[in-house]
């Protein structure tokens, strides 16, 4: 019962594999996450029955990603699903965690609302087990969502309560991605609990940068947080509407894992449940998939915009942002 | 203790335009001869100072007020632009629980008292934040976007809300993605959650410039948004307007059409 998601995972294995195969050109590198070569018969490869896995296996653990922002409605779930997405056709065995209780949407974006059984807080309470309480995706079988519960607070869990959960998780996945709430209170800090690396999503306007750079400062120390540039829009930025890639870098200084288009693909994959990156031609699907093969350790190249919008510059060097506007570009 | 023009302006999830729907809101009110405050709630996260370019003048803040270090007259900001338009600023470096809901209450009492309408700027989610903002507020808008995840968090807000008189800005709608069947259309939406709307604001790039230059459009004659936050703010006050005749130009034109149909 206990490794009922990890069979179908298993059988999803070889599906996946091609999938890869199209998304970096080559044959995928066997996952960090395989047992270890004290049973090399016990592999999760698709030869492998899963019967022969042991129970007690001494792996790897998966990595436990946060995606925050601060501020709201920057796109944390959009970019959520479509890196999971992209994670799982890469031949990663995947979970998405929604870490907004009470408002839970990465369920409606994925599509998986009516699929849901239980939530992360039966299992934490100890009413249902992870098998129980996880959603496989209804297309890929090596992507799984952990719900959060609708009618909770987010006050009912604890951050040692997260950290156990998202442990047993990366047990499980290569991958754990929990899709933080908007704000710094406690559903933040409970979704940073069990996280080692960090995500943050911004948006080329300046609240949303000054959010970001708050997040950044809260989680500095604990975690070095990557950057995504959501919802560009290369034609304000020509304009000098909008703040270009290297103003939002030369105030947040953070690494930058990519930059993602505005694009209405994403307004209608929301509203259908289905991600923007099967959307065939799309450029925002693409970014998300360019930053999926980043973080498995490609080194792709971020395309940059190099505009640049004067003003910007000179209000931002007055901001109070303590980190002042650098002289790099022109 | 909810005094009738205490407005708390809200949404569950983030980023659908709570900031910029109060300050708008706000300035449209001023610009009417009201006496308006602005206050800040989202506490850590403060933006409404960005949006309303005032982000320099701040030197108190609400958590000063609460705590006595300061008269509320002190840490008001006077918006220089236009006449009546005060905005009492969020902490930047505290917490959300370093508040009360009493607290919060007794305030917004208090500016109840000397101000024609107090528009508070509610952080997203439906923590400790939202409880503060929405407790001395008699009413509500719930701004939310034509999208299901928006939607689904305006809808369970609305259940939080309580005897709260709770209406419906729906903010960023794309006319040409209604047509198309790609977004919701105003009915679909006043359908779901089943509540007065309150107005309809189009997605506009101005918003995204005026926002960056702590600009309203409000205060910008030449902004075409100016005319829609200005008859939703006699909305909210009461009147019973019509909906606003809008520029005729082909984008508008069709969201004038699905206005005449609301009515």
């Amino acid at each position: 019962m206990r490794n009922e998601l990890d069979q179908q995972l298993a059988s999803a294995a070889s599906e996946a594999q091609a999938a890869a195969q199209t998304l970096d050109g080559s044959a995928v590198a066997p996952s960090r996450n395989e047992p270890d070569t004290a049973h090399p018969s016990a592999s999760v490869s698709p030869q492998a029955p899963a019967e022969e896995r042991p129970r007690h296996r001494c792996v790897e653990l998966g990595r436990a990603v946060v995606i925050t922002s601060g501020k709201g409605g920057v796109g944390k779930t959009t970019v959520t699903a479509n890196l999971g997405t992209a994670l799982a056709d890469a031949g990663k065995r995947v979970v998405v965690v929604d870490a907004d209780v009470g408002l839970r949407n990465l369920d409606v974006v994925m599509g998986l609302e009516n699929r849901i059984r239980k939530h992360s807080l039966d299992v934490i309470e100890g009413h249902a087990s992870l098998d129980e309480a996880l959603v496989r995706d209804r297309v890929r079988k090596m992507l799984a969502l952990l719900p959060a519960a609708q009618n909770r607070d987010k006050d009912e869990i604890a951050p040692e309560a997260m950290r156990a959960l998202v442990a047993e998780l990366q047990e499980r996945f290569d991958f754990v991605l929990i899709d933080c709430p908007a704000g710094i209170e406690q559903g933040f800090r409970n979704a940073v609990a069990g996280a080692q690396e960090a995500i943050i999503v911004t948006t080329p306007e300046v609240s949303a940068v000054r959010d970001a750079d708050r997040v950044a400062g809260l989680l500095s120390g604990a975690i070095a947080p990557k950057l995504i540039l959501n919802r560009i829009r290369p034609q304000l930025v020509k304009r000098g509407s909008m703040l270009n890639v290297d103003d939002v870098l030369d105030i947040l200084r953070l690494e930058l894992i990519g930059v993602v288009p505005d694009d209405k693909d994403v307004i209608v994959a929301t509203n259908r449940g289905a991600p923007v990156v099967d959307i065939a031609g799309s450029e925002t699907g693409a970014a998300f998939r360019r930053i999926a093969a980043r973080m498995l350790g490609e080194a792709l190249p971020i395309p940059a915009l190099s505009d640049r919008s004067p003003w910007f510059a000179r209000m931002f060097a007055s901001l109070p942002f303590g980190k002042r506007s650098s002289t790099r570009g022109s | 203790m909810m005094d009738a023009n205490v407005f708390v302006v809200t949404s569950g999830k983030g980023g659908v335009g709570k900031t910029t729907t109060t300050a708008n809101i706000g300035a449209a009110l001023a610009k009417l001869g009201k006496q308006v405050v602005l206050v800040d709630a989202d506490i850590g996260l403060r933006n409404l100072d960005l949006v309303l370019g005032l982000e320099k003048r701040i030197v108190y803040d609400v958590v000063d007020v609460i705590e006595g270090r300061c008269q509320p007259r002190q840490a008001l900001i006077k918006d220089k632009r236009i006449a009546g338009l005060y905005l009492l600023p969020a902490a930047q470096t505290k917490e959300k629980e370093s508040v009360s809901e009493s607290q919060m209450e007794h305030m917004t009492h208090a500016l109840a008292g000397q101000f024609d309408a107090v528009l508070i700027d509610c952080p997203a989610g439906i923590e400790h934040g939202f409880r503060n903002a929405i407790a001395g507020a008699s009413q509500a808008v719930v701004v939310t976007m034509p999208e299901v995840a928006a939607i689904r968090d305006a809808d369970r807000i609305l259940g939080m809300l309580g005897s709260r008189r709770a209406r419906v800005l729906i903010n960023r709608i794309r006319p040409e993605m209604v047509k198309s069947g790609d977004m919701l259309s105003v009915d679909d939406v006043r359908e779901i959650l089943g509540r007065e709307i309150l107005g309809i604001v189009p997605d506009d790039e101005e918003i995204i410039d005026a926002t960056n230059r702590g600009q309203p459009v409000v205060l910008d004659g030449a902004r075409r948004l100016g005319a829609v936050y200005s008859t939703i703010g006699r909305r909210l006050l009461g009147e019973d307007i019509p909906y606003v005749e809008l520029p005729n130009d082909g984008l508008w034109l069709q969201l004038r059409k699905m206005m005449a149909g609301l009515r």
